[in-house]
Formats: C-alpha cells, structure tokens, sequence
C-alpha cells in the first residue's frame, strides 16, 4: 500500500509540483507507515472482503475476455477464408464457370466445417448477443460469400433460414445452436451488392450482358427491400452508410448497363468485324 | 450461362425481407419500451442524486441518506418491469444492453455511495444486486457496469473529502484515502481491456491523488491531530 501510493504520487505528479510531492510523498509516508500498523487490525477484514470480491470479478473478466478473444480469432479467420470464396467466384470467366463455381462452393463448405465450426465451439451456446460485436464481422462476410455463390449458381437469393440451417449440424446437440441474426444478414447482404457490382462489370466486359443485366434488376431488389428496413436496425447509423454504397454499387452497374445499351446498339453488330475500339465489349461474344 | 434457371427471384427475395420487417418492427417497439423505463430510471437517479449532493452542505449523513433511500424501492419497481420486457425476448439480454447501461451504471455508483457514507465499506456486486432485486439468472447485473460505477463513485470522493475538511472534519481525508487506496489496489487485480472501464479505472489515480493532497495539507498542518480518532491521535503520536 506505501509502495503503491508512493508510486502513483510520483507517477501522476504534473512536472511544476513534482518536488513538493515528493517531499509530501517522504513524510508522509513515514507518517502512514506507523498509523498502518496501529489501525492494521481494524480494516483488516473488510479489505479483504473488497480483495476476495475482487477476485470473482477478475475470474469473470479473465473468462469472458479469453472468450471473446477467441472468438474474435476464429471471426478472423471467417472473414479471411470467406474473401477467399468470393476472389473464387470473381475469377469466372465465360469458358469456365461451372468449375470455378464448384471450386468456390468447396472452398466455401471448407470454411463451414472448419472455421465457423470453430465460432462455434468457442461460443458453446452461450454469450450470442453478448460477444456479437466479436464475431459479426466473420459472419457478415461469410453471408456476402455464401450469397454470392448462391446467386451465381441458381441466380436466387439465399435466405438467412437456408444459412442457419447449414450451420445446425455443426452444433453439439446438448447445447443451443449459432443462428446467424438478421441484423448480421442483412449487413452481409449490403456488402454483396459491393462484389456484384464488380461480377457485373466483369461480366459486361466479357460481353455476357444478360448475366449483367440479372445481376442489375438482382441488385435493385435487394436494395429495394433494405431501404424499407435500414432505419429499423438496431444499428442504424451502420447501415445507413451502407446504404449509401450500396447505392453506389447500383448505379455503376445500371450506368454500365446503360453504356452497352446505348452505345452497343451501335457496335455490336460491328463486333466480329476488325473494329474493337469500344472498350467496354472487349472481344466477346467470337467464339 | 451457368445460372440457367434464372427464375423471378423478386417474390421469394420480398416475402423474406417482409418477414424481416415485421421482426425488426418487433424488437424496435421492445427496445422502445426499455428505453421508456430507462429514462424513468434516470429520473430517479437523478431525484436520488440530489439528495445525496447535501453530504457536501454538511448535512448529518443519516438524515441524507433516508431521504435518498427512499428512492430505491421505486428503482427496484424498474428494474422488475426491465427484467419483464427483456423475458420477452429470452436469450437477447445484451442485445437491449445497451439501452440500460449507463442508467445503471449510474445507480451502482450512487448506492455504492450511500452504501459507503453509512457504511464506509465497498458495495459489493451482489449486494447491489440484492438492492434491486435483479436476480443472475435471469436478469442480472452486469459485472462490467457494476466496475464502471464504483469508478463513478470515485471520482464523488474528491470533492466529499474537500467539502468535510471544510465543515472541520479533518479525520475524513484519512478515512478516504485508506478506502480508496484498497479500492485502486482492488481495480488493479483486473486484467482490463482497453475499454470505457479501462478508461475510467485510469482516471481513479487522479481521484486517489486530491485525496492524497487533502490528506497531506491537512496534516502537515498539524489539524488531523484535533479530529476525533483515537487511532489517528496514536499514530500522531508515533510519528
């Protein structure tokens, strides 16, 4: 108790004063030295009441933060492994697709049974709501991956019940399972119209305008439907920013869209011939 | 093409964002209810707060903290109707957590005042607990704001040592500072992250450091020699 007040004396005295604290600190703490040991008895038991209660906080805190920490890892992880899905998908070209789908749906199966099997484990039922902020970032990219395979398979929307279903077998039954929150779906779906946006300008590119022109009314929908529930997030200020992008996303992609409309309507029957000057097209559609 | 069976993706996609809107409409109406008791809560916090600002008129303690205590039953009326709405929703305590936080924040450290003032120990977790009759289980108090608001407390500390040297207290700085230099040495048990908690824990040094200063003026002085502890008048006379 003397080291420690001595030390905080000389720690937090601000510079002009430090000499008279120091002097303070001396006398004093010769003063205190001799009323510690008279007074020792009497609060003996009440400090260490403080300090044994103190001990169960210190447990808790221990507890819950190594938790947290390991969650967050295993978030990391998620979210890492989930990039690599979507870098998967964007490497599809026109020749190959089924195969670099199927790989993306492997890789994305891989990061179910190891990585979210594993925010699974260390959360064991317990703390959902509590550590959310530790693992929402995983789980947002995990959906923008598992949509956006999704989507590029069967051109649907992957719904938040078909996720959650995928992730009941990976929980002990004994306790109670991880269930993506909406909150953490609808965050990672206003992330995927961000990869879609780059899937479409990739696809007009390659001359594949149909493809863009789903991905395009996909988009909006999507859009659509958030704008009527972006205020009722439970973090709204969030979501409103994505918002923002995502309507960004849209309009490049309804911009490009509109690009090939007009202008193609004047190059595509040139396409084929020598003329490759608009850039947008590329080389498509000479197979 | 490899999605060929693009089919009207547009009903299925609305249907689930329907369904979407009814329950964030749900929990909005909930969390609009918790906020309704939580500003309540304030205002009592408040009410109790006020009565307790009179320790530094010098006003005797027990006459100030009945009137304060008076208070907590209708704190503890609350908090039944929190614990209420939140069965509601079971599992998604912490999610609403955020809207009773600093509230109660605020109450942990007021009784821990007045818990203080009659008793001149800490209040620990489960005695505020028990104060308002919030049970673990089922709607408990959080141990991260139960910290924070000991560290509230603390910084109350200062300006009661200050104010009761003034009224001729001079035992007072003696009686504070031991306490807080048990609680400081407590707090650094903790492994703390770096958050609010952090954040407030750090600021108690600067609490312990105006109760140091008062403690030393008063005795360098010689004053602390007229208070009325015999402990005290026995270590002056060792010193």
């Amino acid at each position: 108790m003397l080291y420690a007040s001595k030390l905080s004396l000389i720690v937090m005295a601000p510079k002009p004063q430090r000499i008279r604290h120091l002097v303070g600190a001396t006398c004093e703490g010769a003063m205190r030295k001799a009323r510690t040991m008279s007074t020792e008895t009497e609060t003996e038991t009440e400090t260490s009441s403080m300090k044994d209660a103190f001990s169960k906080y210190a447990d808790y805190l221990n507890n819950i933060n190594d938790k947290r920490e390991r969650v967050v890892k295993a978030s990391r992880d998620i979210t890492m492994n989930s990039k690599k899905v979507i870098f998967q998908v964007h490497r599809m070209s026109k020749q190959n697709k089924e195969e670099v789908l199927d790989k993306a749906v492997k890789v994305l199966a891989a990061v179910n049974d190891q990585y979210l099997s594993r925010l699974v484990k260390e959360l064991q039922g317990t703390d959902f709501w509590k550590l959310r902020r530790a693992y929402s970032p995983g789980v947002q990219e995990y959906v923008e991956a598992a949509t956006l395979c999704n989507f590029c398979k069967t051109g649907l929307l992957l719904t938040l019940d078909e996720i959650n279903a995928t992730l009941l077998p990976l929980s002990d039954p004994s306790v109670e399972p991880l269930q993506i929150n909406i909150l953490d779906y609808i965050l990672g779906l206003a992330d995927l119209t961000g990869e879609l946006m780059r899937l479409a300008i990739g696809r007009i590119s390659e001359g594949e305008l149909d493809f863009a022109e789903k991905i395009c009314s996909f988009v909006r929908e999507i859009y659509r439907n958030l704008t009527l529930i972006a205020p009722e997030m439970d973090d709204s200020s969030d979501m409103k920013q994505k918002m923002e992008t995502m309507l960004q996303s849209v309009m490049k992609i309804e911009n490009a869209c509109f690009s090939v409309h007009v202008r193609g309507s004047e190059y595509i029957p040139l396409l084929g011939s020598a003329d490759t000057s608009y850039p947008l097209l590329g080389m498509p559609d000479i197979d | 093409m490899a999605g060929t069976d693009f089919l009207n993706p547009s009903e299925k996609l609305e249907k689930q964002f329907v369904g979407f809107r009814h329950h964030l409409e749900e929990s909005g109406n909930l969390r609009e209810r918790i906020q309704a008791v939580a500003t309540e809560i304030d205002s009592v916090t408040r009410l109790i707060y006020a009565s307790l600002l009179l320790v530094h008129q010098s006003r005797p303690v027990t006459e100030v903290i009945e009137k304060a205590k008076a208070q907590i039953g209708v704190l503890k009326e609350h908090y039944s109707q929190l614990s209420e709405i939140v069965r509601e929703c079971p599992g998604q305590h912490y999610r609403y957590h955020g809207d009773w936080k600093s509230e109660t924040q605020t109450v942990v450290s007021l009784l821990a005042f007045m818990h203080w003032l009659e008793t001149g120990s800490l209040v620990l977790h489960s005695e505020v607990e028990e104060k308002l009759g919030l049970t673990p289980t089922e709607f408990g108090l959080d141990v991260d704001d139960y910290l924070i608001g000991i560290c509230f407390m603390s910084n109350e500390l200062p300006r009661y040592v200050v104010n009761q040297v003034t009224a001729g207290d001079y035992d007072c700085p003696r009686k504070v500072l031991k306490f807080l230099t048990d609680l400081h040495a407590a707090f650094r048990m903790l492994n703390l992250r770096n958050d609010f908690l952090r954040k407030k824990f750090d600021g108690m040094k600067y609490d312990l450091r105006k109760v140091e200063e008062v403690f030393y003026d008063v005795k360098i002085r010689g004053l602390a020699a007229n208070g009325d502890s015999s402990g005290e008048k026995h270590a002056q006379g060792q010193a």
